[in-house]
């Protein structure tokens, strides 16, 4: 397997398009990741996009063709991946696969997405699942594992709350997240309840917007005068839809998770930075205990301590994650790398970290019965 | 004519439902490693074709093992509030998803013993009940 690195990324900014296209916003992230690695459009030789609902919001598909060629890039072989919330990583996956395997030497990743409806509209996915047609919400679904998290392990409604009061913190240092709002604990919890105990600040929003990589093999990055940040593990799960499992945890996480610190040989006490999926403020509770930067049933003193703010021991969703940033849904994957990335490279800008060196990043996409369908979890190093 | 109801899904339960049947939810268990399934699926996901599916009914009591109140309208219609959970059935070693419903949706708690009902989850834009499953609380 050879080494694999991430020369160029870049995004738009999240939050309401109205007047964009997919295809525009995918050609102003990609142009930007091409820009960023010096690199031509002819010199990409295959194209991984990740997108979840464009056929379902826009009927639109192959947005992978129509996206990349709006760059000019085309004649190469362009696959578009769909895993819902994960759409991005995995095409980062597959990317990542293609380079490490010697298939192609530089590839170009992108995940993009519109999903802004109308004000108060839920979107309407997995319209052909039981638990759907029965009434379930994404929402709903996280509150119940709020609920059984705080029943076993004394998590409190303030601890969720913080999660948002911090994203929203970081998200105010980033000109590219949605939000550009502080908010209190107080607002966290006093906004419109939407699902017991989960309200509305803590719930991620519906946005637009898109990112992307450029990946190459260690040999082409000798002619780049980039910065190179090497990817050291790239992992996808899925569930094993258990039903009888405790839903305080994600297995289907946990051993993702695991995969990713043996391939790169670290442990998760040697992460400098963390993205996660945190689309409701139990998520990311329960992603600091997935990913072993806390004890199962100690994220919530984690948020106590401030450790996972940006001046804490170990930084967690320090671009607003998508409680801030936005959550494009094909798009986050994606972003959330590009954001570790500008980290390592001391490029973040006022929400800059000490000298990161070595990033984690981790999502997931789609509820099967009661599990999860799609975990990725990448790690990246600044050699 | 269309007719006035609707199935949620085909497969769940008997309806309408004969004189005296109590309502019931259709599931399968496999023989050889004894799990049960619920909806009933083709194959074991653990024994292949090793296993044998055999259909069962389960146990019309189960207990709550988490539930939620949604304070907004669900893209499919059931209007909000409305309450909904994991109910285990101890008798057949399942946890299934289910809407509970009685007078007060805030009132359903872990724990509780609750009992399966067969009737309207909401209805269609053309008018039509559509039939489910929901569990109320055993008083």
């Amino acid at each position: 397997m050879r080494e694999v690195y991430i020369i160029g990324a870049g995004m738009t900014q999240f939050g309401k398009h109205p007047a964009k296209s997919l295809r525009s916003l995918g050609l102003e992230a990609c142009l930007n990741a091409l820009r960023d690695a010096s690199v031509k459009p002819k010199e990409i030789q295959a194209g991984y996009c990740g997108n979840a609902l464009a056929p379902a919001l826009q009927g639109e598909t192959g947005v992978g063709q129509n996206v990349f060629w709006e760059v000019g890039i085309s004649g190469i072989p362009i696959v578009n991946m769909e895993n819902a919330c994960a759409s991005g990583s995995t095409a980062l996956r597959e990317g990542w696969m293609a380079v490490a395997g010697g298939f192609h030497d530089m590839v170009i990743i992108a995940g993009v997405e519109k999903t802004v409806m109308p004000k108060g509209t839920m979107l309407n996915v997995g319209g052909g699942e039981l638990e759907t047609q029965l009434g379930d919400v994404f929402p709903g679904y996280f509150s119940l594992i709020a609920q059984k998290h705080m029943e076993k392990y004394g998590t409190t409604r303030e601890q969720l709350a913080k999660v948002s009061v911090k994203n929203h913190f970081n998200g105010t240092l980033n000109p590219y997240a949605q939000f550009q709002k502080l908010l209190t604990i107080e607002e966290v919890l006093n906004s419109p309840m939407i699902a017991d105990p989960l309200t509305l600040y803590s719930c991620c929003p519906n946005s637009d917007g898109a990112a992307a990589l450029i990946l190459c093999s260690r040999e082409k990055t000798r002619n780049i005068n980039g910065r190179p940040v090497r990817i050291a593990a790239s992992v996808l799960t899925t569930g094993t839809y258990d039903n009888q499992r405790d839903i305080t945890g994600w297995e289907v996480e946990q051993r993702a998770a695991q995969t990713a610190y043996q391939m790169a040989s670290l442990g998760p006490e040697d992460m400098d930075v963390v993205e996660v999926h945190d689309a409701f403020t139990i998520s990311e509770i329960v992603h600091y205990e997935g990913l072993g930067l806390c004890p199962p049933g100690e994220g919530g003193r984690l948020i106590d301590e401030g450790a996972t703010e940006l001046s804490g021991r170990i930084p967690v969703n320090p671009s607003g994650g998508l409680l801030s940033k936005g959550h494009p849904v094909g798009a986050s994957g994606v972003a959330q790398v590009v954001e570790i990335v500008w980290q390592l490279r001391g490029e973040a800008g006022k929400r800059q970290l000490t000298n990161p060196r070595i990033g984690l990043a981790q999502i997931m996409g789609g509820n099967k019965e009661g599990d999860t369908r799609a975990c990725t979890v990448h790690i990246l190093i600044k050699d | 004519m269309d007719q006035s109801w609707e199935l949620v899904q085909e497969g769940l339960f008997d309806y309408p439902l004969a004189d005296r049947q109590r309502p019931a939810l259709l599931a399968n268990r496999c023989n050889k490693c004894g799990k049960t399934f619920f909806p009933k699926r083709n194959l074991c996901p653990d024994c292949f074709e090793d296993g044998n599916l055999e259909d069962i009914l389960l146990d019309k009591r189960g207990i709550i093992y988490a539930s939620t109140v949604v304070h907004v309208t669900s893209p499919v219609g059931i209007k909000a509030p409305y309450a909904y959970g994991y109910v285990e059935i101890p008798k057949n070693q399942v946890r299934i998803f289910a809407l509970f419903t009685g007078s007060n949706p805030l009132s359903f708690i872990p724990g509780q013993e609750v009992e399966l009902l067969v009737e309207t989850v909401r209805e269609n834009n053309r008018g039509q009940k559509i039939i489910g499953y929901k569990f109320k609380l055993i008083s």
